[in-house]
C-alpha cells in the first residue's frame, strides 16, 4: 500500500450488492456490526436490474399481449393489439426502480454504508475500493465475497449487443426482433424464446443436448415443449451452433446436427450458455482465497473460504446459480460472522422456470430417489381437472409428488402448470418440515384455488384420490 | 470413517474460545472421553474429551486461534480413508430414507448446542426428531464436558495456583478439578480481591412501609400472575441513588488510571447456580417500571440456573446487587464484581423490636452490606450513598417522584 493511503477499519465488508450480498449486510448490521457494501452500479445485482425481475416483467407483458387472442373464446374482443416496446421499457423501469429504492432504504435504515466501486482484496484483511472519486482502502476484520455472476460467452459467439445478444442486451432491446435464434435450450433461453415469440419474433431454439431443459424431469419438459409448438417455436436439439457472420443487419449462424452443417439466417442471436462467477479482478490470489477449475470460490457450509476472515456467497461459489440459493448464503454468512450457529442445512433448493406453463421443482425426481435406492410411491394430478385451472383458461401440466413408499415422507414436487413457481413454496415447506404425503392430503386446502393439485397429488401418492379415475 | 470435531456450546453463550493447549498431536491415537483439547472461552477454561476413539489426521487450529462454535478443530480418523470434515460433508442423512427428519428449526437448535442431530434417535413418526430429543441429547452430554462433581469436602485453592504434580487422593479427601464456571469464579474473585481495596460498610434498613407498598400491589396485580418481590423496588431504589453518587455506578479502568463514571444503570443480580455463581445484568434499570423489571429478573434467574444466558447478558454491569435474604446470615463482606466499584448486599428482612417515635415498636427491618473500592470511593461518599437508598426505601412513595427519571 501507498504511504499516506489511510485504510478506514470496518468490521465487515461485503464486495456486492446483488440479493445476497444487500441481505447479508442488512442481517450482519441487525446483528450489530458495522457494515460497509461496495456495489459498482446500484444495489439489487442482476437479479433486480439485468435478471429476474426485468424478465419477468417482459414475461408477463408478452403473456398479457398473448391472452387478447385467447380472450376472444370467453367473448371479449379487442382491436388489433399492438406492442409498443419503448412504453413497456418506461413500465418496467419504473418497478426496478421502486425495488432499487427500497433495498437502498433498507440498508440506510439498518445503518449499512453503500460505497460505489470496484472493489479488490490486496491481502487477507484489506480491500481498495475504485471509486469515482479515486481510490479508497478498507481495513476489514470479516469479508463477504458477492460479486455474483455474468453470461457465459460461447466461442465464436462474443457479445456484441447489437445482433449478438447476452441475456443482458436482450431485456434492454429497443425494439421486438422479427426473428430470434436462441443458442442454448435452458432457462434463460426457454424463458426470454417463448416471452418474444409471444410478442411476434420468430424464434428458433438451438439446444446441444438432445433435450431442452437438461436436467430437469423429461415429463415436466415435454408439456413445455407442447406449448412451445402451439407457439410457433422451432426447437432444434441434439444441435451445436458453429460460427456466425454478421452481414446487412442479419446474423448467418452455421448449425450442425448430427454431422449435418446449415445455415440459419436472423435478425438477432441470443446466446445463453450459463453463466460465469465473477471471481477474476477479485484479488482472490492476493488474499490467498481457494477457487475450484470453474472459477468458484470454495467454502465452507457456512461459507467461510479457506482465509478465516473472508466469507463468500451466492453465484460466486459453488451450488445453483439462483438469487434465493444467494439469499440463504448471505444470510447463513452474517449469523456465522456474528459468532450465531448458522449453516446451510436445506434439505432442497427449489427451482422455478418461467416458461409456459411454469415449471417449479422441489427435492428428489422419481428418478433420483431410485438412484439412492429408495422405494418410491408416485402420484400424479392434472391441472386439467382442476377447476380454478379451467375457469383461467390454464388447464396445461401437472403436478407429481414423489414419496418414500414405506413412510410416505415426502421426497420431491414437480410441477408444470399455471402459477407453479408460486405453489412450490408450499411444497418447500412440507419437505423441509419432513411430512408426509398424508399430512400434505389432510390438510385442508381451499377450493377452488390452484392449491388443489397438490393434495390430490399427494392424496394419489397416498392411493386415495378422489378427484381421478382408479389407475390399474 | 472420519470425524470432524467442532467446537461445541460449551454453555454460557459463549460463541467462541481459543484454543489453549492441544493435548495430542497428529497421528496420536485417542480413546474415547480422552482430554484433546483445552479452550479458553470469555468465562472459563474447558477441556474438551474427544467424541470418539480414533486417530488424530489433522489439527486445525493451533495454540491463541480463536475458533467459533461448529469450527472443527481436530478430525479423527475411524479406520485408514482419509480426512474428511464431518462438518462439510454435505447435509444432514440418516434415517430410512437417507437424510435427517426435522424441522429446520430443529436442526438449528441442534446446530447452536453442537448436537450431531443425525446421530440422534427420533421420537417422532417415521424416526423425526423433534426439539425435545436434541434438548434431551445435550443433557445426555453434558456429564462428559467438563463438569466436576457438585461436592466439595475440601476449601477451594486460590485459582491461578494450578496444581503442579497431581498428588493421589488420599482416604480422607475428595480432590476436584478446578475447572468450567467453578475456575472462572475463582480467577475473578482472586483478581477482584487482590486489586481493588475493599471496604464494606454495614446499615440497617426499615422496610416497613416498602411492605406495606408491595403487599398492596400484590393484592391489586392478583389474577395477572405476576407476584412481586422486593428485587424490583431495591433496584429502582438502587438506579434513583446511583444517580446522585455517580461514583458509586463506576468502573476502575487500571490500565489507564482513570475511573469510568457509568451514564447508565445495568445492574448485575448474582445468581446461586448449582455450577457456580452468575451474575445476569438488568440493563437500563432507569427506564423500566417496576413490574418490567420483575419480569426480567425472573427471566434472567431462570435463564442463569438453566445455563442459557447469552454472552451479552452477563457483560456490561456498572454495580452489582447480591440479595443473601432467602438464604439467610445477618452480614457479609462481598468480593466486588471487578471492575466495577461497588456492590450491596441485602439480607433478610426481619421483624426487630426498634425505638420508634419515641416507643418500642416492632418493625420490620433489613441489614445491607455495601462492599466499595476504595481506591474509587471514599467512606463518608459510601455512607451519604446508603443513606439516601435508605430514604427511598423506607419512604417508597419518594420512589414515584423518581419514576419517570432516566437518566439521559
Amino acid at each position: 500500500m501507498v504511504v499516506g493511503d489511510l485504510a478506514q477499519d470496518v468490521e465487515l465488508l461485503v464486495i456486492g450488492g446483488g440479493p445476497g450480498g444487500y441481505v447479508a449486510a442488512i442481517r450482519a448490521a441487525q446483528l450489530g456490526k458495522e457494515v460497509v457494501v461496495v456495489e459498482r452500479e446500484r444495489v439489487g445485482g442482476v437479479c433486480l436490474h439485468q435478471g429476474c425481475i426485468p424478465s419477468k416483467a417482459l414475461i408477463h407483458a408478452a403473456k398479457t399481449y398473448a391472452g387478447t387472442a385467447q380472450a376472444a373464446e370467453m367473448g371479449i374482443r379487442f382491436g388489433t393489439p399492438s406492442f409498443e416496446m419503448e412504453a413497456f421499457r418506461a413500465w418496467q423501469g419504473g418497478i426496478v426502480h421502486k425495488l432499487a429504492a427500497g433495498v437502498e432504504s433498507l440498508l440506510r435504515a439498518n445503518g449499512v454504508t453503500v460505497v460505489h466501486g470496484q472493489a479488490a482484496l490486496l491481502t487477507d484483511d484489506r480491500a481498495a475500493v475504485e471509486t469515482a472519486q479515486g481510490m479508497e482502502y478498507y481495513r476489514f476484520e470479516d469479508c463477504i465475497l458477492a460479486t455474483g455472476s455474468r453470461p457465459a460467452v460461447v466461442p465464436g459467439f462474443g457479445f456484441d449487443g447489437k445482433q449478438v445478444l447476452s441475456s443482458t442486451d436482450a431485456l434492454e432491446l429497443t425494439e421486438v426482433p422479427s426473428s430470434l435464434l436462441v443458442i442454448g435450450g435452458g432457462y434463460v433461453g426457454l424463458e426470454l424464446g417463448t416471452a418474444f415469440a409471444k410478442l411476434g419474433s420468430q424464434v428458433t431454439i438451438a439446444e446441444r443436448e438432445e433435450s431442452l431443459l437438461p436436467g430437469v424431469e423429461p415429463l415436466l419438459v415435454q408439456v413445455v415443449k407442447k406449448n412451445l409448438r402451439k407457439l410457433g417455436v422451432s426447437v432444434l436439439t441434439g444441435t451445436n451452433a458453429l460460427r456466425q457472420e454478421v452481414v446487412d443487419g442479419a446474423v448467418r449462424v452455421t448449425l450442425e446436427e448430427r454431422g449435418l452443417t446449415r445455415v440459419h439466417q436472423v435478425e438477432k442471436v441470443l446466446v445463453t450458455a450459463g453463466r460465469r462467477p465473477n471471481s477474476e479482478d477479485l484479488g482472490l490470489s492476493q488474499a490467498g482465497v481457494r477457487t475450484n477449475a470453474a472459477g468458484h470460490v470454495v467454502t465452507d457450509r457456512q461459507g467461510r473460504t479457506n482465509v478465516r476472515r473472508i466469507f463468500a456467497i451466492g453465484d460466486l461459489t459453488e451450488g445453483p446459480m439462483l438469487a434465493h440459493k444467494a439469499i440463504r448464503d448471505g444470510v447463513t454468512a452474517a449469523e456465522a460472522i456474528a459468532g450465531l450457529a448458522s449453516g446451510k442445512d436445506a434439505l432442497a433448493m427449489p427451482a422455478v422456470i418461467f416458461t409456459e406453463p411454469e415449471i417449479a421443482t422441489v427435492g428428489l425426481t422419481a428418478a433420483e430417489a431410485k438412484e439412492r435406492g429408495l422405494e418410491v410411491s408416485v402420484g400424479k394430478f392434472p391441472f386439467a381437472a382442476n377447476g380454478r385451472a379451467l375457469a383461467t383458461g390454464e388447464g396445461d401440466g401437472f403436478c407429481q409428488v414423489v414419496a418414500e413408499r414405506a413412510s410416505g415422507v415426502l421426497l420431491g414436487v414437480h410441477m408444470a402448470g399455471p402459477q407453479a413457481s408460486n405453489l412450490i413454496g408450499e411444497a418447500a415447506l412440507a419437505l423441509e418440515m419432513g411430512a408426509t404425503v398424508e399430512d400434505v392430503h389432510l390438510t385442508v386446502h381451499p377450493h377452488p384455488t390452484l392449491t388443489e393439485v397438490l393434495f390430490e397429488a399427494a392424496a394419489d401418492a397416498d392411493g386415495v384420490a378422489v378427484h381421478l379415475a382408479k389407475r390399474n | 470413517m472420519t470425524v470432524g470435531f467442532q467446537l461445541p456450546d460449551v454453555g454460557e453463550g459463549i460463541h467462541e474460545a481459543e484454543v489453549v493447549r492441544w493435548l495430542v498431536e497428529v497421528g496420536d491415537t485417542v480413546k474415547e472421553f480422552e482430554p484433546l483439547v483445552e479452550v479458553q472461552t470469555d468465562k472459563a477454561l474447558v477441556e474438551l474429551p474427544a467424541p470418539t476413539g480414533g486417530q488424530v489426521l489433522e489439527i486445525r487450529y493451533q495454540p491463541g486461534d480463536l475458533a467459533r462454535v461448529g469450527d472443527v478443530l481436530v478430525v479423527i480418523g475411524k479406520g485408514e480413508e482419509r480426512a474428511e470434515s464431518r462438518s462439510e460433508a454435505g447435509g444432514p442423512e440418516a434415517s430410512a430414507i437417507g437424510r435427517v427428519l426435522a424441522t429446520p428449526s430443529t436442526r438449528k437448535r441442534a446446530r447452536e448446542l453442537g448436537v450431531d442431530i443425525r446421530k440422534l434417535r427420533g421420537s417422532g413418526p417415521a424416526g423425526r426428531v423433534t426439539r425435545d430429543d436434541v434438548e434431551r441429547a445435550v443433557q445426555a452430554v453434558r456429564p462428559l464436558e467438563v463438569l466436576p462433581p457438585a461436592v466439595a469436602t475440601e476449601p477451594e485453592r486460590p485459582a491461578g495456583m494450578e496444581g503442579k504434580a497431581a498428588p493421589s487422593p488420599s482416604e480422607g479427601e475428595q480432590r476436584i478439578p478446578l475447572r468450567g464456571l467453578r475456575r472462572a469464579v475463582a480467577q475473578k474473585m482472586v483478581r477482584s480481591a487482590f486489586t481493588a481495596p475493599h471496604v464494606t460498610a454495614f446499615d440497617e434498613v426499615d422496610v416497613t412501609e416498602l411492605i406495606a407498598v408491595r403487599r398492596e400491589a400484590n393484592s391489586l396485580l392478583a389474577g395477572r400472575g405476576v407476584k412481586l418481590t422486593y428485587l424490583p423496588f431495591i433496584l429502582k431504589a438502587l438506579a434513583a441513588a446511583l444517580r446522585k453518587h455517580p461514583y458509586l455506578n463506576a468502573h476502575m479502568d487500571e490500565d489507564r488510571s482513570e475511573i469510568v463514571l457509568k451514564r447508565e444503570a445495568h445492574i448485575g443480580i448474582a445468581v446461586d447456580t448449582p455450577d457456580g455463581l452468575l451474575v445476569p445484568v438488568v440493563r437500563h434499570v432507569d427506564r423500566k417500571s417496576v413490574l418490567e423489571l420483575a419480569e426480567e429478573i425472573r427471566t434472567l434467574s431462570e435463564r442463569a440456573r438453566s445455563r442459557t444466558l447469552d454472552a451479552e447478558q452477563l457483560r456490561g454491569g456498572t454495580f452489582t446487587l447480591s440479595n443473601m435474604g432467602p438464604i439467610g446470615g445477618q452480614f457479609a463482606t462481598p468480593i466486588l464484581n471487578h471492575p466495577e466499584a461497588a456492590l450491596l448486599g441485602v439480607h433478610k428482612i426481619e421483624e426487630r423490636g426498634v425505638v420508634h417515635g419515641g416507643e418500642i415498636v416492632i418493625r420490620s427491618r433489613m441489614n445491607v452490606s455495601l462492599s466499595f473500592d476504595h481506591r474509587v470511593i471514599d467512606g463518608a461518599e459510601a455512607v451519604r450513598f446508603i443513606n439516601e437508598l435508605k430514604r427511598l426505601l423506607e419512604h417508597p412513595n419518594l420512589l414515584f417522584l423518581e419514576m419517570s427519571a432516566a437518566w439521559s
